[in-house]
């Protein structure tokens, strides 16, 4: 019974709920026990990154029997991809703890470490049924949180949003248990390890047709890719602020892991034959979603839209096929989950101190809460793209392997990318910066525990938009592994 | 081997003493129902350890007619019978345990149920180990009589009475399809035993075999009707609705192991060779059983009703394995009898917790009567929640495992959109599931609730239940010495062979 570092990782955080639920603790028990959970959690990820070896490859693999007589294995493993989104991980959590310090009773802390837990085994995992088992069993602390400390008509929206991520989840499963199948008559043992069903060749062209957009729903809805974004708003909007925070910060970004990982090596040449359609999607998402994002009058509503039309470039970036593209979405990936999710933790403060999200009845509140004024300006350029910001080198990169793929499509890429952050000046303009008559006096600024989780993020956003590569040195060799080992392509 | 073989037979007879012990206990009146239970699990739980002494003492999977001189081939013991009897009585103690408080608290309930009970138990228990069609029926109609009676025991309740008139009137009417069925099979191969029919279908493979096919699919129907697969699912609205709660559990979830348990058998060994002809028949049941089981689920507004109508949906997903036998037999027999396995325990334990709220005044639950269940009763409410999920079929819980099986195998069978279907009926009922989770979890309690008792061995049984099946859906080989996932199918797997050493 050897665990490696990556299980105690994962199952942390469900032994302390374990603990919590067993002792009589109380909210503020279960806030200090889940924040501590989520430091160690950090040192040890860290640990992981410092051990991390400068190769492309799967590192700290752990393999356990499971379901033995279908060949199901407890495997876990990472590679550079999905180190770089666990220190994101591992560093947002414990930042945005001390910004929900406020939160209400103990089953949310309870469901915040479940969710963490489900976060990062859906990472690790390298079988399929694994894989699935993490990505269905994360939802359910989702629809506690929503639905018991949503506003609105939050149990609408959480059945809503539960069942829509099921739909799309349950055809994943039946993809995975065909891939399965088909392992089993090709090579006569079960399997549904990874590394084993990429194997397989037996498939027919439409057997993958269907296959591939099999997966591409479940994670596209997780993004949510345009046309899979309907329950998008409703959720976001009455969410809370820590639901909304994993949603668009952490959760969205497993449906883009999921396809970097899964459809890329297991179907790169429909991922190869349908890249340009999915670039010009994602492009439409960001144009689309952008329109959408300025006709908002609820600060919560335009930040959601905000969130969607990012994604959708960094979704653009990964079926860019080359290494600008995917490492400038990954970049992205880094960079809008620390602005977006900031931003969605700043709202919620000004939500709760001012019992309003709409722009109209904001306004003067630099002059009430300057901290709090400068931390929002610093997510915001990162968002908009700032030059100096870690957003501007990842959406520069996009736009350079948008070109490299399809020249028309870097220009309108180019074009957009700052129209449709534009309305992030707009709004800054009137709900924070202009004197409006509207009482804002009750608008605290951030206090140091406050300052303090957001300082790192911060920083972060500065260090990496100046010294990128000092960030980006340890995923190289994975980006060119996916290039030319998986993808067949030359690299750039 | 004389001594050998009344072990085998010790289950049975224990169940039956102990319900003629029963029959007669109850004109004391000094035995209370405590009592009458305390002595009935008591007669269970000797059946179920000489039932496992007989799993277990064989290393290998084993298959004997005990006293053949006397019973000819009527009576069959072997792994797959041991297996089935084993969860059978498993699934009478829990019965017995979670509805002890129940019966306690209505009035009517006399310790001549334990009597019935027994008596359809041991129906049951017959019913899996019979190699004869005619001794099938008798065990058939032996459970079939005693839950008759234990549903309309409430004889105050016009619902109660009700219920059971339908069951007795249409339950009788399918019996009469096995009795002819059995007459046509008898009229063309001049056997009623298991086996026998195989070896005559075998011989004539290729030939028309009109009256065995009849008969076959007249045996079908009798099947059909009592897992209630579509279109004879019409009595199971009111007769489980109507039914007492536990009475209602003990249908649901152990009758149907039993049914199963006898028809797998039957098919696997007899009509493999012409059962390709039931296969499009089969098929479009399927179907037609997981939609309209979805369309009644999503429509009830009590959660009894509600469980019952889902339990049409996970025939359904039964039915998927089942007609997969034909390709790919011992992955999809055994991903039946896990999945039953797995259903048994999520529906035991939903129809539990809500007979622990149902009280005399109140016979419809509804949704609503959940709002705010949670914050009231916190243990409780996580309870349902885990069955909720697991009858669900999500991940970490034993009915997530139970779909993987019958899916691979649907798929494996090359009944892909049969599993697609099935997918689509798990979506739907992920809605009804789940809004009994909100309804319990998102709503502040409105009003003042009547303190329900929730002690004593129901709730520890409960509690066992739940562990049980999260441990089903997450147990692996990390912890030696203490049976993961893997036992249950291994068994099943096991059980499979043991039908085919002849």
């Amino acid at each position: 019974m050897d665990f490696s570092i990556l299980s105690v990782i994962i199952f942390l955080p469900i032994f302390v709920v374990f603990v919590l639920l067993a002792l009589p603790v109380g909210a503020k028990g279960s806030r200090n026990a889940a924040f501590v959970t989520s430091i160690m959690i950090f040192i040890l990820a860290m640990t992981v990154y410092l051990n991390f070896e400068f190769s492309g490859y799967m590192q700290f693999i752990e393999h356990h029997e499971w379901i033995t007589s279908y060949g199901i294995y407890y495997s876990l493993g990472i590679d550079g991809f999905s180190l770089i989104i666990l220190m994101l991980i591992a560093t947002l959590i414990p930042c945005a703890f001390l910004l929900l310090w406020n939160g209400r009773t103990k089953a949310y802390w309870v469901n915040m470490l479940l969710i963490q837990s489900g976060i990062t085994g859906t990472l690790f995992a390298q079988d399929l049924i694994l894989f699935y088992f993490f990505w269905e069993a994360m939802l359910l602390p989702v629809f506690m949180i929503i639905g018991m400390f949503g506003t609105g008509n939050r149990v609408f929206s959480t059945i809503k949003v539960t069942v829509y991520t099921i739909m799309g989840s349950l055809f994943m499963f039946i993809c995975i248990l065909y891939i399965g199948v088909s392992f089993f008559e090709e090579f006569g043992v079960w399997s549904f390890a990874l590394q084993d069903v990429v194997k397989i060749s037996s498939f027919t062209r439409s057997e993958e047709i269907w296959l591939f957009f099999g997966f591409m729903i479940a994670f596209a809805i997780k993004i949510p890719l345009f046309p899979f974004h309907t329950w998008l708003i409703q959720t976001y909007s009455n969410s809370p602020t820590g639901g909304v925070f994993l949603l668009s910060s952490i959760m969205a970004k497993l449906g883009v892991y999921g396809i970097v990982r899964f459809v890329m090596p297991l179907f790169p040449d429909l991922y190869i034959e349908f890249a340009p359609y999915f670039v010009w999607l994602g492009i439409f998402g960001l144009i689309y979603f952008g329109i959408a994002a300025l006709m908002q009058t609820d600060i919560k509503k335009m930040f959601a839209y905000s969130s969607a039309s990012h994604l959708g470039f960094i979704v653009t970036g990964i079926f860019s096929l080359n290494a600008y593209g995917m490492t400038g979405a990954l970049f992205l990936i880094i960079a809008h989950a620390m602005a977006t999710g900031a931003l969605f933790l700043l709202v919620g403060k000004m939500e709760y101190n001012l019992k309003s999200k709409n722009i109209s009845d904001l306004g003067g509140i630099a002059k009430q809460a300057p901290i709090f004024t400068l931390f929002f300006m610093i997510m915001l350029l990162c968002i908009v793209g700032l030059p100096g910001t870690n957003g501007f080198v990842s959406e520069f990169l996009i736009i350079l392997g948008a070109f490299g793929m399809q020249a028309s499509a870097g220009i309108v890429s180019a074009l957009t990318v700052l129209v449709a952050a534009s309305f992030m000046f707009w709004m800054f303009q009137r709900a924070i910066l202009q004197d409006t008559d509207n009482d804002t006096s009750n608008m605290k600024d951030l206090d140091l525990k406050e300052i303090i989780g957001l300082a790192p993020i911060a920083f972060l956003i500065i260090a990496m938009g100046v010294y990128p590569d000092w960030f980006l040195f340890k995923i190289e060799p994975t980006i060119q592994h996916y290039l030319v080992d998986i993808l067949q392509i030359k690299a750039s | 081997m004389e001594s050998n073989d009344i072990v085998y037979l010790l289950p049975l007879l224990v169940v039956m003493i102990g319900a003629i012990t029963m029959m007669l206990l109850s004109t004391f009146s000094s035995v209370s129902i405590k009592k009458g239970a305390y002595y009935s699990l008591m007669f269970l739980f000797v059946a179920l350890i000489s039932n496992l002494y007989n799993l277990n003492s064989s290393s290998e999977i084993y298959s004997s007619y005990p006293y053949i001189g006397i019973f000819k081939k009527m009576i069959i013991v072997d792994t797959y019978s041991g297996y089935f009897s084993s969860i059978l009585l498993f699934g009478a103690i829990l019965t017995l345990l979670i509805g002890l408080q129940y019966l306690e608290k209505h009035k009517e309930f006399t310790v001549e149920f334990f009597s019935l009970f027994l008596f359809s138990v041991l129906g049951m228990m017959l019913l899996v180990h019979v190699n004869e069609l005619i001794t099938g029926f008798i065990a058939l109609e032996i459970a079939s009589l005693s839950m008759y009676v234990m549903i309309g025991f409430q004889k105050v309740l016009d619902k109660r009475v009700e219920a059971s008139y339908r069951y007795l009137v249409l339950g009788s009417l399918a019996g009469i399809f096995f009795l002819l069925g059995t007459s046509f099979i008898y009229a063309v191969t001049q056997t009623t035993t298991i086996g026998e029919i195989g070896e005559f279908a075998q011989n004539y493979v290729g030939t028309d075999m009109p009256l065995l096919i009849i008969g076959g699919t007249m045996i079908l129907i009798t099947f059909l009707f009592k897992i209630a697969a579509f279109p004879f699912q019409n009595w199971v609205l009111d007769v489980y609705d109507g039914a007492p709660l536990p009475v209602t559990a003990f249908m649901a979830a152990t009758f149907k192991i039993a049914i199963f348990g006898f028809v797998l058998r039957l098919v696997l060994v007899d009509f493999d060779s012409i059962r390709d002809f039931w296969d499009d028949m089969l098929f479009v049941i399927t179907i037609a059983t997981l939609a309209y089981g979805s369309f009644l689920a999503i429509i009830q507004t009590s959660i009894k009703r509600m469980l019952v109508a889902s339990s049409i949906v996970h025939t359904g997903y039964l039915l998927i394995a089942f007609i997969s036998i034909g390709i790919i037999g011992e992955s999809a027999a055994s991903s039946i009898i896990f999945y039953l396995v797995a259903y048994f325990l999520s529906a035991i334990g939903a129809f539990g917790i809500v007979s622990f709220i149902s009280s005399d005044e109140r016979l419809r639950i509804t949704y609503d009567d959940f709002k705010g269940f949670a914050h009231v009763y916190p243990y409780r409410a996580a309870m349902l929640s885990i069955f909720m999920l697991s009858l669900a079929g999500i991940p970490s819980t034993i009915g997530f495992i139970g779909k993987f099986y019958i899916f691979t195998a649907a798929i494996e069978a090359g009944y892909t959109i049969l599993a697609v279907i099935g997918i689509i009926a798990t979506f739907i009922s992920v809605y009804y599931y789940f809004k009994l989770i909100a309804i319990m979890y998102f709503y502040p309690s409105p009003k003042i609730v009547e303190d329900v008792p929730f002690s004593g061995v129901g709730s520890i049984t409960i509690g066992l239940i739940t562990i049980l099946i999260v441990w089903g859906g997450i147990g692996n080989t990390l912890i030696s010495y203490f049976p993961g996932v893997d036992f249950l199918i291994d068994m099943a797997r096991l059980s499979y062979e043991s039908l085919f050493i002849r």
